[in-house]
């Protein structure tokens, strides 16, 4: 059985009389990705202030490495890492204090720091006041700060939130490389691809409530009621044939015929999913 | 429900004091103790220059001075250093990187409370004034405990300032109440039993006692002194408690 790194039971959190979560059940195991996926004013920021301590629950129970998340201290904080949209630099000092400086605090040898930075690509701007740094370099800073101590889990609030594509593809790129090497990541987002491309298990995440959980193909192969195949031919018609002998005779034929350009499944995506289920958009 | 004292970590108490020490000669903050050095200086030229010989106003000048930079740099660089911390949203990246309060509280007092000692001595040759042998411990031991307390006091501004300039704003009213009454107790019996109660207060007449080769400070002084620091500590720490750094 894997072991379970962060694990959610009946959560709820309350502000005045505004239920921001209402019994949320997760659980995320090592090595795995776990998302949670959801409009702004989810709840997920909250999910994740709770999960690292900033905040308490209102009712229900929240386990971080086995410790109770009221209970969080810096034994914890040393085996975890943190990304938000609040996470800050110190503008002041040059990219390679501010790991320094984190390295210092977090007992990690300073000979680590030139490598990371090669990793993440900013050796070249080591030299360079953190305040000088583009966003997707600072937002690569503060993931570098984040993995310097190599965290069991690292938590990550809209990681991608504001950057220019290609940022957010090396992002990625190297969120995978890191769950490859074992680490255990906790991410929120409302880029339903970026759930999907990464996350081991999801959750959809609506007002507070989680209204789906699972894999991500698991969730949207059990919405796909009415399959469906898409198939463009050689001449740029496009058909759209439900699933039926009929249909399989007919695709059968064209791909003898050698008529077929590209076929696809349509089943439906994460976003489509939660719109039918919320009646609401993601983004 | 006991509260339990957590441990300080000399490592991490190090590398947030060097990284405060480092800010505070930031222009942000480096023009307090210029400025306290310098109000010493022009302070030494006033007063002597209006006295005509007549009387040395040396320990006058240094008096001012210290006044300035116990109260200004004390109490502004701590509020605004903390205020800065919330701003730039560093602050709660600390707190969840494993340090804890007090060490975070005691990185940030101590290279105030060293580079205000460093001032408090440079404004004894600025000012013009000589002090025997024997003053100098008991004048470093007091100035070092107004600096503690008005950092302290500081602290406690910084929990409610959200960004420096909201630190500075608010700052201001006690930087002047705590330099205004000593500056100003020679013409007013009210002012003078208030500023007998107050830290600036017991340093300013510190310095007139060393002046006057009188005894510096007496039990009362020793007392008041005592009872501000360990009052601003539970005032930070009442405060602190219900909600960190943050309000």
């Amino acid at each position: 059985m894997n072991e379970q790194y962060i694990s959610i039971r009946h959560l709820s959190k309350r502000f005045d009389k505004d239920f921001v979560l209402k019994d949320v059940n997760a659980a995320l195991n090592k090595g795995e990705i776990l998302g949670f996926l959801g409009p702004s004013g989810a709840g997920k920021t909250t999910t994740i202030k709770i999960l690292t301590g900033q905040l308490l629950p209102t009712s229900g129970d929240a386990q971080v490495l086995g410790i109770a998340c009221d209970k969080i201290d810096e034994r914890i904080y040393e085996q975890i890492g943190i990304v938000t949209d609040v996470s800050g630099v110190y503008e002041r000092m040059s990219v390679y204090d501010n790991l320094k400086y984190f390295a210092r605090l977090l007992n990690v040898p300073l000979s680590e720091i030139n490598p990371l930075l090669k990793r993440i690509g900013l050796y070249e701007h080591r030299k360079k006041p953190a305040g000088k740094l583009s966003k997707g370099q600072t937002q690569r800073l503060i993931l570098a700060r984040a993995i310097l101590h190599k965290p069991k889990i690292l938590f990550l609030d809209e990681p991608t939130s504001g950057l220019d594509p290609s940022t957010a593809l090396e992002v990625h790129r190297m969120l995978l490389e890191l769950k490859n090497e074992g680490m255990s990541i906790f991410l929120t987002t409302h880029n339903m691809e970026e759930a999907t491309k990464l996350c081991d298990h999801v959750a959809l995440l609506n007002e507070g409530v989680i209204v789906e959980y699972g894999a991500p193909e698991d969730i949207c192969l059990k919405y796909n009621k009415v399959k469906k195949y898409k198939v463009q031919l050689t001449d740029g018609t496009k058909h759209f044939l439900k699933h039926s002998p009929e249909a399989s005779e007919q695709i059968a034929l064209w791909l003898r015929e050698d008529r077929v350009e590209t076929i696809h499944s349509c089943e439906p995506t994460l976003e489509t999913v939660f719109l039918e289920v919320t009646g609401r958009e993601l983004q | 429900m006991k509260t339990k004292i957590k441990p300080v970590h000399l490592r991490k108490l190090a590398a947030i004091t060097e990284v405060k020490g480092k800010a505070l000669f930031s222009k942000n903050f480096i023009i307090m103790p210029i400025f306290s050095l310098g109000f010493t200086l022009l302070m030494k030229v006033v007063y002597n220059t209006a006295a005509q010989g007549a009387v040395n106003m040396s320990a006058y000048a240094l008096a001012l001075g210290i006044l300035m930079n116990i109260s200004m740099e004390g109490v502004y660089c701590t509020a605004a250093a903390l205020a800065e911390e919330k701003e730039k949203n560093t602050l709660r990246t600390l707190m969840t990187s494993s340090v804890n309060g007090l060490e975070f509280f005691l990185g940030s007092l101590i290279p105030v409370v060293l580079m205000s000692m460093a001032v408090n001595v440079l404004c004894v040759p600025v000012s013009g004034f000589s002090m025997g042998a024997s003053q100098w411990p008991l004048y470093l031991g007091i100035t070092a405990a107004c600096s503690a307390i008005s950092a302290v006091i500081g602290m406690i501004f910084g929990i409610y300032a959200r960004t420096q300039v909201s630190a500075s704003t608010i700052t201001t009213p006690a930087i002047l109440v705590l330099m205004m009454i000593p500056m100003l107790s020679g013409f007013s019996d009210i002012l003078e039993t208030i500023s007998g109660f107050l830290f600036t207060g017991i340093v300013f007449d510190a310095i007139a006692n060393i002046n006057s080769n009188l005894p510096v400070m007496d039990a009362k002084g020793a007392v008041i002194l005592f009872a501000e620091f360990i009052l601003s500590v539970i005032v930070f720490l009442a405060l602190y408690k219900k909600n960190g750094f943050e309000r």
